[in-house]
């Protein structure tokens, strides 16, 4: 296995594993960390899985790691590589299973102090309104050609049928539509999976949560984001459902059937992949845009149950308590992007899984009132501890491909937190601490135990630090909706 | 004989299933996939037929649980025995007892090609299998 003496240390929190540590890889890999993240990564094939990412046909500059890497499937969780897409691979299971799986903000003009006495009822009524857990169906009929129009249109179907208003749409990762998404690359199979699930939360560590913010550490930006001290926003965390894990699974399969005839070798066949420009790749790249749409849908529904959950609860009692669109990013995608390589301005295919885009301040991708604080970057911490937003800079931009990371990491396994926590314990303890939790599955509440994930606060201190994301806000839970 | 046991993986779940045969082997992987989410312990009243191809024997493992769990997610059931009738290199045919979705703990994604591994060992066989959960 991989160890520290293998690693060059480029500068604080940057280390590099050398092209020549491994016969096959066709690029270095960089892992952004400091040395405890570090020891964190190397005790488990997280290192190794990157490197793996870093022998795929195509591939520019160097695969790159966050601090949050942890070991995944194919790719590791943390994981941020480009391809040419002159002559580079798309890789599904470098994506992952939950396409477009991320995390959107709402936040009110409401002090905690204020809905504190109807808090109870406000996650009771959170966790009624948005169906969560296994099984669940959602609320959200679907006749005739509606999947399809969703899957091809995103966030605008949503916005023709009222659940969204115009302004959420400038306020999500590509307007909430992806431009070359095509449903007729997305089999019958992943249709049947997605048609009752729009609106719906699934379970693992998915998640709705109510939040204060209790610092600010970027006054300006925050202005423009209208957040402020110990204002009341929701966070979701969800994804594209079991039709995205079925685009994924349909995909990974087929290209098992055609990586030979490409002459691609490979490391770990999860990583299976095709030519960008090859026909499978271009329907990979049609179905995956489908799937990503579904999810912007997906959680703009939810956005929608928690708005009318808010009203339900505290009109009369409470007033603007009104939510407004933060934003809403992807940390599960491969994006078609122009980035500087070596000098030249490129077009690459950049896959993230469980990594953020992060674009700095004058992407011509951002909506002109974000222009001058960059792309909103959203970080879920491990439940009950914080959570924080973040913007984009110049430094992602140079470094990372205009990539950040995207949330704590996991350090133990699940089998082993499922040993160590008792679920109701957990929930006692939060209880405790004043946050209101409302879940379907104990067991699946202490799988996502705060012991069992590296330290947030951490973590965003060495992307802040290293100058890919700056610190904006920073998140803590009130109460806790999950399956 | 085990049927299968829990292997520890950080972000995901892990299991290694044993088998007499490679018939065995794959049923009992697809008992253990069940037994993960916790959804065993319902009386069977339903049965259905399940068909699938792959390129090689690891793609039609690979496919046999995935099409179980696509099953399992758009019908709403769980199975608890697996009888396959047809196995060769590229197709599978079984036949599975269910019922309706209990209450089920826990729920797999889908089922991974990373770190797949189906191996024969002396007198017996033992496949490994990483799911996204």
């Amino acid at each position: 296995m991989i160890s520290k003496h293998d690693l060059q240390r480029l500068s604080e929190f940057v280390w590099q594993v050398p092209r020549e540590y491994r016969g096959d890889m066709r690029a270095p890999a960089r892992i952004w960390a400091d040395e405890d993240l570090l020891d964190d990564a190397l005790q488990d094939k997280s290192v190794e899985q990157l490197i793996n990412t870093a022998t795929l046909p195509g591939i520019v500059k160097y695969a790159i790691a966050m601090p949050d890497l942890h070991q995944g499937y194919g790719a590791p969780v943390g994981g941020v590589f480009a391809t040419a897409t002159s002559d580079g691979v798309i890789s599904p299971g470098a994506v992952g299973y939950d396409i477009n799986c991320g995390v959107r903000v709402l936040a009110s003009q409401v002090h905690a102090n204020e809905i504190r006495p109807h808090l109870g009822n406000l996650a009771t009524t959170l966790y009624r309104n948005c169906p969560s857990g296994v099984g669940v169906s959602g609320t959200v009929n679907l006749y005739g050609d509606d999947l399809d129009d969703i899957l091809n249109r995103g966030a605008d179907w949503t916005l023709e049928r009222g659940y969204a208003r115009m302004e959420d749409l400038p306020h999500t990762e590509e307007y909430g539509r992806i431009p070359y998404a095509d449903a007729d690359m997305v089999s019958d199979k992943a249709k049947e999976r997605g048609r009752d699930q729009l609106g719906t939360l699934g379970a693992g560590n998915h998640f709705i949560e109510v939040d204060r913010i209790t610092a600010i550490y970027d006054e300006d930006a925050a202005r423009v984001l209208g957040l402020f001290e110990n204002q009341v926003v929701v966070q979701i965390h969800c994804g594209s459902r079991g039709l995205g894990h079925q685009v994924c699974q349909d995909y990974v399969d087929r290209f098992q059937r055609v990586v030979k005839e490409y002459n691609i070798v490979l490391p770990d066949r999860e990583l299976v992949a095709a030519p960008f420009a090859s026909p499978e790749g271009q329907a990979y790249v049609g179905a995956m845009g489908a799937a990503a749409n579904f999810a912007f849908a997906n959680r703009q529904v939810l956005a929608f149950h928690i708005r009318r959950s808010f009203a339900e609860v505290l009109k009369g009692h409470v007033k603007n308590f009104d939510l407004h669109q933060v934003y809403d990013i992807a940390h599960n995608m491969a994006k078609v992007e122009d980035h500087d390589v070596e000098g030249e301005r490129m077009q690459v295919l950049v896959h993230r899984k469980g990594a953020t885009r992060a674009f700095g301040p004058h992407s011509p991708v951002l909506p002109d009132d974000l222009k001058e604080i960059g792309q909103p970057v959203l970080i879920p911490g491990s439940m009950g501890t914080m959570s924080f937003i973040l913007c984009g800079t110049a430094g992602s931009m140079a470094q990372t491909f205009g990539s950040s990371c995207h949330g704590a990491g996991r350090v133990w396994s699940r089998h082993r937190a499922k040993k160590e926590i008792r679920g109701e314990k957990l929930r006692a303890e939060m209880q405790e601490r004043g946050i209101e939790v409302r879940a379907g599955s104990l067991s699946g509440l202490a799988e996502e135990a705060p012991q069992a994930y590296k330290d947030v606060a951490r973590v965003v201190q060495v992307v802040d630090a290293a100058g890919i994301g700056r610190r904006v806000a920073r998140l803590e839970p009130m109460a806790v909706v999950k399956g | 004989m085990n049927r299968y046991e829990e292997l520890d993986h950080t972000a995901d779940w892990a299991f290694r299933a044993f088998g007499n045969d490679l018939k065995e082997l794959f049923e009992n992987a697809a008992y253990a996939l069940f037994a993960l989410e916790g959804a065993l312990d319902a009386q069977s009243t339903l049965t259905r037929e399940i068909r699938v191809a792959g390129i090689d024997r690891e793609a039609l493992l690979v496919n046999w649980l995935s099409e179980l769990l696509f099953f399992q997610e758009t019908k709403r059931e769980t199975y608890q025995t697996f009888n396959i009738t047809k196995l060769t290199e590229t197709d599978l045919e079984a036949t599975v007892h269910g019922a309706q979705t209990q209450p089920i703990t826990k729920f797999i994604k889908a089922v991974t090609y990373h770190d797949l591994k189906i191996e024969q060992k002396e007198k017996s066989w033992e496949a490994t299998v990483v799911v996204d959960v």
